[in-house]
């Protein structure tokens, strides 16, 4: 062991001279904690346009200032946004300076978001195919034929990412350019410790045991780093350089974290094992519907945005996507943040939208 | 102690306090008497003292917030905030009667139960190894950490230190294949016992005339199927002009046959939006 050195003094001096200062400031913080508690989150104004079981599809409005090229955007190509099915997508609107939707509709996008909603006791049997064909079939249909468009372009988000593959695979034509954000292709890389633990989970006794809530699915991302994420994010609103509207983000970010839908149990199992335990996205041998998911199929263009710091969905899971597709225009590009810093942090408010926008206008 | 994964929910100020209240406690451990008494007299810092009471702390909250896996919550009432025990408790033969259940159904619910228990024991074992490694990482670290006058921003950036140190310690042995194999023989023993408390259920409905849960499922499956021919049907026709019935073109040509009106107010309901 290395010896103290003149720490030993801080140590026998730490708890009696800043504790009065570190009262208050525990005092202040959690005052200013309450008060920003009732925090609203989402931004943009949309409407609901179709819905089918609990899936809602939401076309956002333009904004007053894009209106101004309301022509230029009716003939533009829609933009669909395929959220996970364990979070909420209103992440990507949370609020107006950490807005991707508000981002792309200032620059004249189209956009539409799927809400997967609370699956119930009615939706246990929900199967990948359901969501996969139905649901965002559903959407993608309903759009083309409202737009009197051939294909748009799908932006799928982690697990909605693999959604966005799998569709693109089995209906090619519908999508003209896809976007994924975090989206993972490789389950098996080694620092995958989700992964791991769910390698040898029965997913027949998960299924059989029905729905499960949003809470157990945050209790397992916790898990995944539980000193940074029920702790040390906390103590650090002590270091004194958070002001209310950086209390107010925190705050948003929290309700969002914790705001988890249950998942339905046939579809959770099959994702579970089809995915995390056989891998059978990157091994081809992946079938929905009756359909093998050739990831080979997906020949249009492709960017793949994923977090060099992800602890949910590592940066080799994503990056693997280029090797598996068919598409001779494929864009891969890691940023330097963490799995949900995508789409909430500063660095991700900045740069993944500007990323996105400026690849799509390549790609009329 | 605040107990993180079973009360996963939005409470940020309940998640400061308590994360506050854990801060506070290293600090009592960072200053033992021992090592302030044999800094402030330059001897040598009790440094056992320290690890064993860092130790101590630590395997006491992963224990309280974790012994239960999140896997655990799975098959337990979403928000209980219970920890292991409370939860276990609940398990075994519906409370409705002691005849409720058979003998032998019960029997495998409270085999589970002991199963559970002691899965939960040898994951217990894990804390402990954590906790002792995150303790020495740190006591070995701290010779490089900020030193000088006592102040909050160095008491931060030893905590700072400690949280790296845990993370490594707890990363370390959590990706380790039996760690691994163990978390998911726990949940699946959380679920069989769910599964086994579901068939209890069953059996009591059954015996009052009540519509047990797979009949439930038989009849979603087939409103799915219905809502599903229904939605393909509509999406059919909503993708194709409509075309004159064969049968009446050559008396009406263009005329729309008598039934599209119905099945004009039936697409749009089925596409209404939800409230």
């Amino acid at each position: 062991m290395r010896p103290f050195g003149a720490d030993a003094s801080f140590l026998a001096g730490a708890a009696g001279a800043f504790v009065p200062e570190l009262t208050l400031r525990v005092a202040d913080t959690l005052a200013r904690l309450r008060q920003a508690r009732d925090v609203t989150v989402g931004c943009s104004a949309k409407r609901a346009v179709w819905s089918f079981g609990k899936t809602t599809l939401y076309e956002y409005l333009p904004l007053r200032e894009a209106a101004r090229d309301a022509p230029q955007r009716s003939a533009a190509r829609p933009l669909l946004i395929c959220f996970a099915l364990v979070n909420r997508p209103y992440v990507l609107d949370l609020q107006p300076d950490r807005s991707l939707v508000r981002r792309l509709l200032d620059a004249g996008l189209s956009v539409y978001l799927i809400d997967w909603g609370d699956p119930d006791d009615a939706d246990r049997c929900l199967d990948l195919e359901d969501y996969v064909e139905r649901h965002l079939g559903g959407c993608v249909r309903h759009i083309l034929v409202s737009r009197g468009t051939s294909s748009l372009d799908l932006l799928g988000v982690c697990q909605g990412g693999v959604l966005s593959l799998c569709y693109t695979a089995l209906h090619r034509r519908e999508v003209a350019n896809l976007v994924t954000l975090t989206t993972p292709v490789d389950f098996h890389t080694p620092d995958n410790l989700l992964s791991k633990w769910v390698r040898e989970l029965d997913t027949e006794l998960l299924r059989q045991s029905g729905n499960v809530p949003g809470e157990a699915l945050n209790g397992l991302f916790l898990a995944l780093m539980p000193f940074r994420l029920t702790q040390q994010k906390y103590v650090r609103l002590l270091a004194g350089n958070s002001d209310q509207r950086a209390l107010e983000d925190f705050v948003r970010m929290e309700r969002w974290i914790f705001d988890s839908p249950p998942q339905a149990a046939v579809a959770l199992a099959e994702f579970v094992r089809w995915f995390y335990q056989e891998n059978r996205l990157i091994r081809g041998t992946l079938r929905i519907g009756g359909k093998r998911v050739d990831l080979a199929a997906i020949v249009q263009p492709v960017l793949n945005l994923y977090a060099l710091g992800d602890h949910i969905v590592p940066p080799g899971a994503s990056a693997a996507m280029e090797r598996c597709l068919g598409s001779r225009d494929y864009t891969g590009c890691g940023i330097d943040t963490g799995h949900i810093g995508m789409y909430a942090s500063r660095k991700g408010a900045d740069e993944i939208p500007s990323r996105i926008i400026s690849w799509l206008r390549e790609r009329p | 102690m605040q107990n993180p994964f079973m009360s996963a929910a939005f409470k940020p100020d309940l998640a400061f306090t308590g994360a506050a209240e854990r801060f506070f406690e290293l600090l009592k451990s960072f200053s033992l008497p021992g090592a302030g008494a044999a800094g402030a007299a330059g001897a040598a810092p009790d440094w056992s003292a320290i690890a064993g009471s860092l130790a101590g702390q630590f395997e006491q909250w992963l224990k309280s917030s974790q012994s239960a896996g999140p896997w655990f919550t799975a098959a337990s009432a979403p928000g209980s905030g219970a920890g292991f025990g409370a939860a276990a408790s609940s398990f075994g033969p519906l409370p409705l009667g002691a005849g409720a259940a058979p003998q032998q159904d019960a029997q495998r619910s409270w085999d589970l139960v002991a199963r559970l228990a002691q899965l939960q024991a040898q994951l217990a074992s894990y804390w402990g190894e954590i906790a002792h490694d995150a303790a020495q990482r740190f006591v070995t670290r701290m010779g490089a950490a900020a030193g000088g006058a006592p102040t909050l921003d160095g008491a931060l950036k030893l905590y700072e230190l400690w949280v790296n140190c845990a993370e490594e310690s707890y990363a370390a042995t959590v990706r380790k294949e039996e760690f691994c194999r163990l978390q998911a023989q726990l949940a699946n023993a959380s679920a069989a016992l769910l599964v086994e408390q579901r068939r209890h259920a069953e059996t009591l409905v059954r015996a009052f005339g009540l519509p047990s849960r797979n009949e439930v499922d038989a009849l979603y499956a087939q409103l799915k199927e219905l809502r599903t021919q229904l939605a393909e049907l509509t999406e059919a026709r909503s993708a194709k002009p409509p075309q004159p019935d064969r049968a009446t073109a050559g008396r009406g040509a263009g005329k729309r046959p008598a039934s599209a009106p119905a099945r004009d107010r039936r697409s749009r309901r089925a596409r209404k939006p939800r409230a």
